[in-house]
């Protein structure tokens, strides 16, 4: 097992002449919540797809669990904005529907129908526990037209988590939810962080292993526990986007008030670092987050 | 104003009017006509129509060697063309229809093709099929078949292309889905109430095809019946077949709504 849930290796991405990303480098260690921010065009879905494994990167390399990505596969969950849930299914089985690819075979389904039930009826009693967690328990039965955008995007989340993948991508997960909604989904991403804090201090993998792509900075900051900015604003920025900012941020409990003053100088520096044109900086000035994490550790050991 | 609803008292009383002057205003054009001619078998009253059907239901033949009438050898003659025509042409779009759908490198030498021969009207081939595959059951099959294939196949194929989206596929991937899962799994579902709507609205092509072609070369069948009783001028046997036909396809159509509504109770038009 990698000590990394996902790596990037000088990664690049050329459409034709032009240049997209730039010797993108990474490491997310499992249990982070990692939200991605950056101007629209700047490449953000590019990489996306490409730790997706969709649309492989034109250089570079990209490691889950320290396996080469080679195309879509259960080592990385993916939530779209736009839910992608099968509208055939209720919400039950379309939590289970990875559990039902994953642990039965079609040779099974239609000619073992005891033994593919028997299956069956663990996979619902594991989605039903994940349909609990995600705060969805009484609309199992529910087909994804019958629900709301937020339970639709529930069911979504679920649906990836069951799967224990190495990381779960988030693409502009809330975009389309109203404020409330948003809000209720963001609480419960901190409540899996909280989770994987309980799990590191027993000693256990934590589970969830987060990527988020957003265009709120407040999202960014309140849900996540490290921001990345990507953007060409930086010196050599014709060369394509690169990281221009990589820092930890403060981490909220569920519980405590959304008061967003407590970051607002770090908005200000992220606003700055990644959204402003005219500010052209060397690529590396805010990419600090190892650096920051390393003093971090010294303090907590210095007490 | 447009679209305002009426009472359902008189949307019913409207509805049952409609069909009480189509009734009485045929039985008056008819008393009209038996006026003129006492022996016209053009536009029969109710009474001649009555006998018709009861005529269609009488046993052939002599009386001690009697065969079965005359309805039951049409209708089946043409609902086992019908159905088997169907049955191929559906199953050949349904495979063609969704690998299209699938894989760009079946879409790319296929689309054209399937595009261009969905344009020319099968009953125009006809004759094609007289000369390659003769006049018998095999030829109204395969003009059945093939005369709702290209059309279907188009249909099943821009399903597949509008009702499944990438992100629905890449997201199976990720749930370990396999290839063969996916269609099967993914694609076939989401697209199985658009395919059921899709042979309902090919029932009536499907159905001129064939009685057009039963009028031409047919020895039994509803088509061939029909021509031949007008010939004569039988026109109380050729009313009442045609109100079977009406009520076959109401029944065909009822038959697959129903079923889509048990096997896909998530979709709604």
């Amino acid at each position: 097992m990698s000590e990394f849930a996902l790596e990037i290796k000088a990664l690049s991405h050329v459409f034709g002449s032009y240049r997209v990303l730039d010797n993108i480098n990474l490491q997310v260690l499992p249990g982070q919540i990692v939200a991605v921010v950056g101007p629209s065009g700047c490449g953000k879905s590019t990489l996306l797809k490409a730790i997706l494994g969709t649309d492989p990167p034109t250089h570079g390399d990209i490691l889950t669990d320290g396996m080469p990505v080679r195309g879509p596969t259960r080592n990385v969950g993916i939530v779209y904005q736009n839910y992608a849930l099968y509208d055939f299914m209720s919400a039950e089985r379309n939590v289970g529907f990875g559990l039902k690819m994953d642990e039965t075979t079609m040779w099974m389904r239609f000619l073992q129908p005891r033994k593919y039930l028997a299956k069956r009826r663990g996979h619902i009693q594991k989605s039903l526990e994940f349909l609990r967690v995600v705060g969805l328990a009484d609309a199992c039965g529910k087909y994804p037209r019958e629900m709301s955008g937020g339970m639709r995007q529930r069911v979504a989340v679920a649906q990836a988590f069951i799967m224990r993948p190495k990381i779960v991508l988030l693409d502009e997960p809330f975009g389309a939810l109203d404020e409330a909604m948003r809000e209720d989904l963001q609480i419960m991403l901190l409540r899996f962080y909280q989770e994987n804090l309980i799990a590191k201090k027993e000693g256990r993998r934590p589970q969830y292993t987060i990527l988020m792509v957003t265009h709120e900075l407040n999202e960014a900051i309140y849900v996540a526990d490290r921001v990345i900015g990507l953007s060409r604003f930086h010196t050599d920025g014709d060369q394509g986007a690169a990281i221009v900012y990589d820092r930890p941020c403060p981490v909220f409990h569920p519980d405590d008030p959304r008061d967003f003053s407590k970051f607002v100088e770090q908005r200000e520096e992220l606003r700055k670092a990644v959204f402003d044109e005219n500010f052209i900086k060397d690529r590396n000035k805010y990419v600090t987050f190892w650096k920051d994490l390393g003093a971090l550790a010294n303090s907590v050991a210095g007490l | 104003m447009i679209r305002r609803t009426i009472p359902p008292w008189l949307f019913w009383l409207l509805a049952i009017g409609g069909v009480a002057v189509l009734l009485g205003s045929y039985e008056m054009v008819s008393a009209r006509q038996t006026r003129i001619n006492p022996l016209q078998s053009t536009i029969p009253s109710f009474e001649k129509l009555g006998e018709g059907l009861k005529q269609i239901f009488r046993p052939q033949g002599l009386p001690e060697n009697p065969k079965p009438p005359m309805f039951w050898v049409d209708m089946r003659a043409t609902l086992w063309r019908l159905f088997m025509g169907m049955g191929f042409g559906v199953a050949a779009s349904i495979v063609v229809g969704v690998l299209m759908g699938a894989y760009r490198w079946i879409e790319a030498p296929l689309g054209p093709v399937v595009m261009f021969l969905s344009k020319v009207p099968p009953t125009a081939m006809m004759p094609i099929y007289f000369a390659l595959v003769g006049t018998d059951q095999k030829m109204f099959t395969s003009m059945v078949a093939l005369g709702i294939f290209f059309s279907m196949t188009q249909s099943i194929y821009q399903a597949v292309r509008q009702d499944v989206s990438d992100e629905a596929i890449n997201k199976a991937y990720t749930l370990g889905a396999s290839e063969f899962e996916i269609i099967y799994e993914v694609i076939w579902k989401q697209i199985l109430p658009k395919i059921i709507d899709g042979v309902r609205l090919q029932i009536g092509p499907a159905m001129v095809f064939l009685l057009a072609a039963e009028m031409v070369v047919g020895n039994a069948g509803l088509g061939y019946q029909i021509r031949m009783q007008s010939r004569i001028l039988n026109m109380s046997i050729v009313y009442v077949y045609l109100a079977i036909l009406a009520f076959v396809g109401l029944i065909a159509e009822w038959g697959l709504a129903t079923m889509r509504k048990k096997l896909c109770p998530w979709y709604v038009d």
